[in-house]
């Protein structure tokens, strides 16, 4: 389970990233006091235009940035107090991410089982039912930087997956991705889905989020727009489609603002 | 952890084949090939000044005693033909355009001048650039006067003992290992210290820098492995590789000496062999170890802080030259170390090392080299922990 309270990200900006951004002030609020629940067996979507805060949120929950202000609780840990134990909860995955070319995909999750604390046994035995599913056998000992944009992606998904954590964090994780390279990601968080796992994932294809989500959270400069399960979303839906209520969702607060 | 990250690093980093170029394959090369130049060089030179025939333009207007002897002067002295010329102008002329390379002037009055037993003064005309040509006629010069002494002691009744009040003789009290060492000590520890730097730099910009444009540091900061673990496993891979291009280095001088046998001087091999101790070897790491981490330390910063690969470059090269000036300075002879040298990085290591190979180390000196060191090596350390800790600096 993840439980984000008032969470909040400010980062200071330089005097080249001030110049960059065309600002005086010396500090820039990516995401703005959000509180929102993913829960076990459920997958929650995170939506946003691009700069909307949503990977500034997920890199606060699998902890790689610390929160200026707020809560996150992952499977009742305290992640801000203790992202050590946290980690251990968490696998993540985002689609810009790259793997270690020079390696075979055998050493890379042996290392990341390793960097996990998962025992050999554990990480031959997980391996095994892995490359069985995703059909990995014939490339295991091939360096990575020869695989097939497809053959890394399912590399991907069995270091996130190798210490099978109970919570897993995708991040954009089809973005670049022919469709067949990405069902295999969708299939995951579908298995992820069925194994009780709670899973929240940003993603700019709303076919994707109307196929796999339970519970939708929308983002616009940083704050949250719309927070509920997909049916309610469904339910106040006024445009016709869903990425065409995202839309107006967006444009609505863009007007409030203005 | 740290071991895990340091071993996986380490895979990652032999697998690269800029990294294992850097690391071992030219620290390996660099020594046998600038001796094997510097010996065919020098041979050359040798051979070719022995065999080289001097013109020698003589100015005289008669056929004297000088002249004859000056033709009579043995080979072994170096081959030599001599030009006449009638003026001293034509001469000069003649050694300007390399037609002649050294000219003797005769003077007329140089037949009465010998029959008086009066000096007679002879002007040797040289291009100073063209070397060892002065130093040519000076010998043909000097085998005519010690026999002319010979002849003249001999028709004046003179016991030459008594006209000469001493008799000269030098006697080298410094070993061929303290001469090494001093005079060309500075060479060892200044390609340790260069290579040391370029056997750091590829890996750290790799590992850090390299991490962020790949975008596989993200992944790892999401392992439950503290940041500052991740960090000593990377850095022990970049001051490992700096250690292994030195200790190339050493690998390339053992078969400079061993296999491909470049040092033909039985002394100066000796010497070598006697500077090669294992003792020598293991100061000489004790002395190297904090200087690259704090080469490592420095690097790291700055590899974390840049966003690609080729700032890092642009930044981490041109330190290269910081270091690599004040390591020139162990080429100097009579600059040693003292209380002030000891405490000046990167120098106070190049003359502990130059001490070291000439034998005469002073262990306190040595000490503050070292404190020195190990002292900047810490700072460096909590430098790159300070930015490497620091999310925005980690993360695109």
């Amino acid at each position: 389970m993840i439980q984000i309270s008032h969470l909040s990200k400010s980062f200071t900006l330089n005097r080249q990233q001030k110049k960059e951004l065309g600002t005086t002030q010396n500090s820039v609020l990516a995401v703005d006091d959000i509180s929102f629940e993913c829960l076990p067996g459920r997958v929650h979507a995170l939506l946003g235009p691009n700069g909307a805060g949503k990977t500034t949120t997920l890199r606060m929950l699998s902890t790689i940035f610390k929160p200026t202000t707020g809560t996150i609780l992952i499977d009742n840990i305290d992640a801000v107090k203790d992202p050590q134990e946290a980690r251990k909860h968490i696998g993540f995955l985002t689609g810009s991410a790259g793997l270690y070319a020079r390696l075979t995909p055998n050493e890379l999750i042996a290392y990341f089982g390793e960097l996990y604390g998962v025992s050999k046994n554990d990480i031959e035995m997980r391996k095994k039912k892995l490359y069985d599913l995703l059909d990995m056998h014939d490339f295991q000992n091939k360096r990575i930087g020869k695989l097939s944009t497809g053959m890394k992606q399912k590399v991907s998904i069995c270091r996130t997956m190798i210490h099978d954590p109970q919570v897993v964090i995708f991040d954009e994780p089809t973005s670049g991705l022919d469709v067949i390279t990405a069902e295999n990601i969708i299939q995951l968080i579908r298995d992820c889905k069925n194994q009780g796992k709670t899973v929240i994932f940003s993603s700019h294809i709303m076919g994707e989020v109307d196929l796999l989500c339970d519970d939708i959270t929308i983002i616009h400069k940083g704050k949250v727009l719309f927070n509920n399960t997909m049916e309610a979303f469904r339910a106040q839906q006024q445009a016709p489609n869903l990425t065409a209520e995202f839309i107006r969702i967006v444009n609505d607060q863009k007007t409030e603002n203005a | 952890m740290i071991f895990t990250v340091f071993k996986k690093e380490l895979r990652d980093t032999l697998r690269d084949r800029r990294t294992v170029m850097m690391m071992i394959v030219i620290p390996t090369l660099v020594f046998p090939l600038i001796m094997s130049v510097f010996m065919s060089v020098s041979e050359s030179f040798q051979k070719e000044a022995a065999e080289k025939e001097v013109k020698i333009g003589l100015v005289s207007n008669q056929v004297g005693s000088l002249e004859a002897d000056l033709l009579k002067v043995p080979e072994s002295l170096g081959k030599r033909k001599f030009i006449p010329f009638t003026d001293t102008l034509s001469l000069i002329k003649a050694i300007r355009s390399d037609s002649v390379q050294v000219g003797i002037y005769v003077p007329n009055n140089a037949e009465q001048s010998k029959k008086a037993m009066q000096p007679i003064s002879v002007t040797v005309f040289h291009d100073g650039t063209d070397l060892g040509m002065k130093e040519r006629a000076d010998a043909y010069l000097t085998y005519i006067q010690e026999n002319w002494k010979k002849q003249r002691y001999a028709e004046l009744k003179i016991d030459e003992a008594k006209v000469t009040p001493f008799i000269l003789a030098y006697s080298n009290v410094a070993s061929s290992k303290e001469m090494i060492g001093k005079l060309a000590g500075g060479f060892l520890p200044y390609l340790f210290i260069a290579f040391g730097f370029m056997g750091c730099m590829f890996p750290a910009i790799d590992l850090f820098t390299g991490e962020k444009e790949r975008s596989t540091i993200e992944t790892l900061l999401t392992t439950p492995v503290p940041r500052w673990k991740i960090l000593f496993g990377k850095m022990g891979v970049v001051v490992l590789s700096g250690l292994l291009a030195a200790t190339f280095n050493l690998v390339g001088i053992y078969l400079s000496i061993e296999v491909l046998n470049l040092v033909k001087d039985p002394v100066v091999l000796q010497a070598i062999k006697d500077i090669l101790s294992p003792t020598f070897i293991i100061m000489l790491y004790a002395l190297l170890c904090p200087l690259i981490i704090f080469f490592a330390g420095i690097m790291i910063p700055i590899a974390v802080r840049a966003k690609s690969f080729k700032e890092a470059q642009s930044i981490i090269s041109p330190l290269n030259l910081l270091i690599i000036l004040p390591a020139m300075v162990g080429f100097f002879p009579g600059v040693e170390l003292n209380e002030v040298t000891a405490l000046i990085p990167v120098v106070n290591i190049v003359l502990a090392t130059k001490e070291l190979i000439a034998g005469t180390l002073e262990f306190h000196l040595v000490a503050m080299a070292f404190g020195v060191m190990v002292l900047l090596a810490v700072i460096a350390i909590m430098l790159s922990y300070r930015k490497f800790e620091n999310e925005n600096n980690v993360i695109s």
